[in-house]
């Protein structure tokens, strides 16, 4: 034992060093960035057609100076979000556990899908609080904001970009929850679409995002 | 009297392979017997003398299961493993900051 620790190779600069280039092989061999965000954009893309189909409810009103404010969601969203996403994460984690057998090393994906699991929960949650809680006030509009579906599959990838410590996904889930949290219109809505724009654009965020995680995680990469 | 960095290394962490082992099932939840093997470029031989002297130390735990009809034996780091990993480290850094902070002896 005492010959082994004498070895050159054991010497501190170069057992450091390599002990950051297997972190570096073992985080690259585990991150499947690409797999989450593909499939909550076709979860983000599924909701276009439910909306359409569903309509919408309205909820409670409250008066205001010069008329009254009422409430309204659309119904279909409150049933879909809850189980597509819930899904969503048994599919992510079903994916993740066999990927990991493959591959023979685990990756530390629970915490992701039970935050992401509670985030659409609260989000839901939040959705039927507000049906019957008009949100007037600027802050209630920011709220109801921060509140969506969307917003939660933002937070989630946040938790996601932690557990998998992808900087990369950090900068994709700030930029995908700035663009949800900062209202965009086009000066045009189609008449009973009024949520097609939004959900176009944040279903894009995550296909691109997808499709980019895909290229610079694909196995011949690594490989190289 | 000030102890040197060096006196602290733990002959059965500071080996190269052995502290890499601790390393990849450090980050990973659990490793795979042949993901270690072709991580670290060592023969199954070899790793399984290694891992030997770390289950002794109780710093890692071995499972051997079948996935399908594949024999597979996963490795998962203890809490004393996390904690001989940390320390090695912190040695390992203690030890370079110190040689980069003296330089280097007269004659070397």
């Amino acid at each position: 034992m005492t010959s082994e620790s004498a070895h050159p190779a054991d010497d501190p600069h170069r057992l450091l060093s390599s002990t950051r280039d297997l972190v570096r092989q073992v985080r690259k061999t585990q991150r499947a960035t690409w797999f989450p965000l593909l499939v909550f954009a076709a979860v983000t893309f599924g909701a276009i057609p439910v909306y359409e189909a569903g309509g919408h409810r309205m909820g409670a009103c409250v008066a205001m100076s010069g008329g009254r404010v009422c409430s309204a969601a659309y119904t279909a969203g409150l049933v879909y979000w809850p189980i597509a996403l819930v899904l969503a994460y048994v599919a992510i984690a079903a994916f993740y556990i066999r990927r990991s057998q493959a591959r023979g090393v685990g990756s530390r994906v629970r915490p992701f899908v039970i935050a992401g699991i509670v985030l659409a929960l609260v989000a839901t949650g939040a959705a039927l609080w507000a049906l019957h809680h008009p949100l007037v006030s600027g802050q209630g509009v920011w709220l109801a904001r921060l509140a969506r579906p969307s917003c939660a599959i933002g937070l989630a990838l946040l938790v996601l970009a932690w557990v998998e410590r992808n900087r990369a996904l950090v900068v994709l889930a700030l930029g995908y929850l700035a663009v949800l949290l900062v209202p965009i219109t086009f000066g045009w809505v189609l008449r009973g679409w009024t949520f097609l724009p939004q959900f176009l654009i944040d279903g894009s965020i995550l296909l691109l995002g997808g499709i980019g995680f895909a290229l610079a995680q694909r196995p011949w990469r690594r490989a190289a | 009297m000030i102890s040197h960095p060096a006196n602290g290394l733990d002959d059965v962490v500071h080996q190269r392979v052995r502290l890499g082992i601790l390393t990849v099932a450090h980050e990973a939840r659990r490793v795979e017997f042949s993901y270690l093997r072709d991580t670290l470029g060592v023969t199954a031989g070899n790793l399984s003398q290694h891992l030997g002297v770390l289950e002794n130390a109780e710093l890692i735990a071995i499972e051997k299961g079948y996935a399908g009809k594949r024999a597979r034996t996963w490795i998962t780091l203890t809490k004393a493993g996390r904690a001989a990993l940390a320390e090695e480290i912190a040695h390992l850094k203690l030890l370079i900051s110190r040689v980069e902070h003296t330089g280097p002896t007269p004659g070397s």
